[in-house]
């Protein structure tokens, strides 16, 4: 904790917002109040506070008036926070010298219709807003180092492709993986589309890249035992061959993969190396062969495939749609029919999902004379195996639900993507957390898609979710940018909005380690005692070690007891506005109070319909209401069947209108 | 929706898909109808299924899938009357049209005993030999009847008259029994698939009605092609398919009673009787007007539909037009008396073709004549009949 001097030289901007903000909150009266503050050295109203010609103007200010903290009254911070921490920046001023206060979203919209104590309520939030920044203090980010070294995890498509990108881009990079060879999925895949290409063709074109690119240490049959540190420093321990071998790394990239569902044994009458196989089998089958196809002895040429087999369940843990099955079951049953002659093949489906491009498939798949097939969830084939067939018996959809029979030589099931098995053991030991799939988890699926909430462990590839070869390594190169990004100045700033512990006050209970989610405090010995420490680039200011201190020896950066308290204070002293009595711009505007007034006008003008039926000019002249007001009433009575139209009057320009129970 | 299915076989058999017999019906003139993807744009655009949202992509279905007993025992499609318009509608250009009329001659060919029908409808060469050969039988056995022609003598120096003879009873014979033979198969078929009991069992002098009906003024063919941007609508009605098909129809009719007519009752002193002339020529223009506008739209290829025509259609149509043309001939040739050798070939061509049509009936497109109605009946009669 710095000097409690609290700021003397305010200045204080209440932004109009075009109306937004002025149209219900009384700006003007507000900014003379403030302005009578001690320690506010200038109070203004804005139109628009973000406007480029206002904020040079408030760097003027700042110099100028040689400012010593600023308060902008205006919209959500989540807008323009960092707007005008840089309007400080560029003055002079530190940035967390400056106070956003939020009086649009939770004010002047949120009592649109009470304006009277919007006003009021503003007048306190900008007050509690100038006590907060007297008491803030002058923060600097926190700088880094980083090392220019990536630990990826698994050598598959997604790891090899992304660890190229990063070597090439200046950065080490130590590339894990699981098993005796590097490739993955890929490596076993027959043909891939559209390019044709034999998966393992693919992963030996990426191996020879690594080998050639300097800068990447492949590591097979080794596994990640542990990893330590935080951003810019994390400790690798890996297991290689019985041994462990300490890396040092600035980021993580988690590349683990997934792997297929495995359908349980009698599940579509699955049995390991019987007639029902996994496409993953099948597709092994095909590469496998020349020309004809044989399994158990007898020919192939009749195939059925059954989609998605362990996905898309309603009740069960697979909820999700694993995306790339319709395309690849499509794919091998093309791949079949161009290896073999004389082959039938009957897709079962729920839906066919060959997306983009893949599309042209179902295309060719439809021209090979195949036959597609829609069966419901609750429904599913039902498969047999007889001696040296098939048998399924399933309710087509498309053919009035009714009932058909079908002997196939083989029959394939469609599986998906699941997560792999360890993925609880990486999550536990990097602290990233799986989504509701199991799968890994970002931070946001759409604005922060390779993020985690560790900061500098990132996802790449089909560990998050089911994907297929392209989109995978789209998500890793993007990750791989993201890390080269952050690294390659071997510096990184992160945000001082941390916890900070007072070694004097702090006496060693734990209690706040044991709170802390993301393990940012440690033991530290100081001056003869043990105390607790931060870690600063791992903490993420959530702010739960501070309640917890007993000795009150945390507090959080811009969060300071004092910053509170003032804030406190300064809500709470009653403001005395003055009632916003009618024309202060002086347009002929008859208000209302709102909508309490509203029984009694309705009274009014009930009242002067009972004689006889008027038009709304004359309604509004009896009355004394602005004609607009009086249409507005009018119609909701009209809605409630209070009053009804009765005409046009003599000049045929206005309606007339009645009480419906005349 | 729907009152009733149109398919309504007992709830516990079950159907095997059959994925070879989408081929198999290619051979009968379906083109690439397996590319159909079940959107149901036929089904809203044909005119027939106002009732049965069904009609015509579950037959099509029926079709990919091989369930052949379902669609030969379907009415349905002895209802479409193959105005094209699922054709010209289908985003895949899967052509039911055409697989509406290759069913049809597959019904025909599964139903008729001997086989004959299948062989000429898949294979071509094999149509034109059998029609050349009866052809041949029946110009040998017209000749029996001028014994003392030139050409007779030396026909029967090769083959006697009596074996000619015997040999034209029998094919007669075996023709009669094969057609009686299919039409009952398709008849029994037909009828035993029908729901029982179904609520809706319109009395038979109601349903023999509306066949009547049908045949007499083709009211459901006049709705097909009403389409609004049909090809059809700008056309007279005259030139339109429902017409054709009228016109063609009841020449052919009018004709056969005028033969019969001139064979039974006419005198053969007199060259030309009256009531039988006159019915002949009107049934005459009639039928040669038909078959000439059916032609031509084949040729000119005015809609989807009309791209494809089998040789089995070219063969109907020509034999119908060549026998309505030669008749005139003779006509005219009989009331100006002349009796020369032009005359004579005319008259064996005319009869030839004639005969063949009468013989082929049970063996070829001819069938639908029969088909048709009683299709017609036994889906009128169960409340089946699409609209």
């Amino acid at each position: 904790m710095s000097e409690k001097k609290k700021k003397q030289r305010i200045g204080v901007y209440i932004c109009h917002c075009g109306g937004n903000i002025s149209d219900y909150v009384d700006v003007e009266q507000i900014r003379d109040i403030v302005a009578k503050e001690q320690n506010v050295v200038v109070s203004k109203n804005v139109m628009f506070a973000c406007a480029d010609s206002n904020q040079k103007q408030m760097v003027k200010d700042i110099r100028e008036l040689d400012l010593d903290g600023i308060v902008v009254a205006s919209c959500s911070p989540k807008l323009h926070l960092h707007t005008f921490r840089g309007v400080a920046e560029r003055a002079g001023l530190n940035p967390y010298n400056y106070v956003q206060v939020n009086v649009r979203e939770q004010c002047s919209w949120a009592h649109s219709d009470h304006p009277e104590q919007a006003s009021n309520k503003a007048a306190g939030l900008i007050r509690a807003g100038i006590h907060r920044v007297a008491s803030s203090e002058a923060l600097t980010n926190i700088e880094v180092k980083a090392q220019k070294s990536v630990l990826v995890t698994g050598a598959g498509v997604s790891g090899m492709r992304a660890a190229i990108d990063l070597a090439r881009m200046g950065n080490q990079v130590v590339l894990v993986e699981k098993e005796k060879v590097a490739g993955g999925h890929l490596a076993g895949k027959g043909s891939v589309f559209p390019t044709g290409q034999k998966g393992q063709d693919l992963v030996n074109t990426l191996l020879e890249e690594i080998r050639r690119v300097q800068n990447i240490t492949l590591f097979t049959e080794a596994s990640l035992e542990k990893v330590t540190g935080s951003i810019g420093n994390f400790k690798a321990e890996i297991r290689v061959k019985g041994e462990i071998m300490t890396f040092p790394a600035g980021a993580v990239l988690v590349t683990t993969g997934f792997d297929f569902y495995r359908p349980k044994e009698g599940e579509f009458g699955y049995v390991p190396g019987g007639r029902v196989m996994t496409l993953e089998d099948f597709d092994r089958l095909i590469d496998a062969s020349r020309g004809n196809l044989v399994h158990g002895g007898r020919p192939v040429k009749t195939v059925a495939y059954i989609y998605c087999v362990g996905m898309r369940q309603r009740k069960g843990d697979n909820k999700y749609c694993s995306r790339q099955c319709c395309t690849a079951a499509i794919h091998s049953s093309i791949e079949f029919h161009e290896k073999c002659s004389g082959i039938k093949a009957i897709h079962l489906y729920r839906d066919i999902r060959t997306y983009g491009k893949n599309e042209v498939m179902y295309e060719r798949a439809s021209k090979n004379g195949d036959l597609f097939l829609l069966y419901q969830e609750n429904d599913p084939p039902v498969v047999t195996q007889a001696k040296n067939s098939v048998n399924i018996r399933v309710k087509d959809t498309l053919t009035k639900k009714k009932e058909l029979e079908l002997d196939a030589d083989l029959v394939v099931l469609v599986t998906g993507m699941v997560p792999r098995s360890d993925s609880t053991d990486v999550s536990a030991k990097l602290k990233i957390p799986l989504g509701s799939d199991r799968f890994f988890n970002e931070i946001h699926p759409k604005l922060r898609p390779v993020e985690t909430v560790i900061n500098g462990v990132f996802l790449g590839g089909s560990c998050q979710g089911p994907r297929n070869i392209t989109e995978s390594v789209q998500s890793s190169l993007a990750a791989a940018a993201k890390i080269n990004a952050i690294i390659r100045k071997e510096t990184l700033e992160l945000e001082p909005i941390i916890a900070r512990i007072d070694p004097e006050a702090c006496t060693w209970c734990g209690k706040c380690q044991e709170v802390c989610e993301y393990d940012a405090i440690f033991q530290m010995e100081t001056a003869g005692k043990v105390v607790a420490s931060v870690n600063d680039p791992v903490c993420k200011g959530c702010g739960i070690c501070a309640p917890v201190c007993p000795a009150d020896a945390i507090d959080l950066a811009q969060f300071t007891n004092d910053e509170i308290e003032g804030m406190i204070d300064g809500f709470s002293e009653s403001v005395e506005l003055l009632q916003a009595a009618g024309s202060e711009s002086g347009e002929e505007e008859k208000t209302t109070g709102g909508m309490k007034d509203f029984p009694r006008e309705w009274r009014t003008i009930m009242a002067s319909l009972q004689e006889e039926p008027l038009t709304i000019p004359q309604i509004s002249s009896a009355v004394s209401l602005d004609p607009e007001l009086v249409t507005w009433h009018l119609m909701t009575m009209n809605k409630y069947f209070i009053v009804e139209p009765a005409g046009l009057d003599d000049n045929d320009e206005y309606y007339l209108y009645k009480l419906k129970n005349n | 929706m729907t009152n009733t299915t149109s398919i309504n076989l007992k709830i516990t058999e079950m159907s095997k898909i059959d994925l070879r017999f989408a081929d198999e019906l290619k051979k009968y003139g379906a083109r690439e109808f397996d590319a159909c993807f079940n959107c149901g744009n036929c089904t809203a655009v044909c005119a027939l299924s106002e009732k049965n949202t069904n009609f015509p992509r579950y037959m099509i279905r029926l079709g990919m899938l091989g369930l052949k007993k379902e669609i030969l025992s379907s009415p349905e499609p002895w209802l479409c009357y193959a105005c094209g318009e699922c054709s010209d509608t289908c985003p895949r250009q899967a052509d039911p049209g055409l697989y509406m009329a290759a069913i049809r001659r597959y019904t025909i060919s599964s139903c008729e005993p001997t086989g004959i029908t299948r062989l000429m409808f898949r294979s071509n060469p094999l149509f034109i030999i059998i029609t050349l050969l009866v052809a041949l039988i029946l110009g040998f056995f017209l000749f029996t009847l001028k014994p003392e022609m030139v050409v007779s003598r030396w026909i029967f120096a090769w083959l006697p008259y009596a074996v000619i003879h015997s040999m034209g009873l029998v094919i007669f014979g075996f023709a009669g029994v094969s057609a009686a033979w299919g039409f009952a198969s398709m008849a029994i078929r037909l009828s035993k698939d029908q729901p029982k009991g179904a609520t809706q069992k319109v009395p038979v002098s109601k349903a023999l009605g509306k066949v009547i009906s049908e045949v007499a003024n083709m009211k459901r063919y006049r709705d097909c092609d009403e389409g609004e941007d049909s090809f059809w609508m700008a056309k007279s009605w005259w030139q339109r398919p429902w017409f054709i098909h009228w016109s063609v129809m009841w020449g052919f009719i009018g004709l056969l009673v005028a033969t019969s007519l001139d064979f039974l009752l006419k005198d053969p002193a007199t060259n030309n009787w009256w009531p039988s002339r006159i019915l002949g020529t009107i049934a005459g223009i009639l039928m040669v007007y038909g078959a000439t506008q059916a032609i031509s739209y084949r040729l000119k290829k005015v809609t989807r539909i009309y791209r494809e025509t089998t040789l089995a259609d070219w063969t109907f149509l020509w034999f119908l037009w060549i026998a309505g043309i030669t008749g005139f001939w003779l006509e005219i040739a009989v009331a100006l008396g002349s009796d020369n050798p032009v005359n004579l070939s005319v008259f064996l061509i005319h009869t030839v073709i004639s005969m063949e049509l009468v013989l082929l009936f049970a063996f070829s497109k001819f069938a639908h004549a029969f088909y048709r109605p009683v299709a017609l009946f036994i889906a009128f009669r169960s409340g089946n009949a699409l609209k």
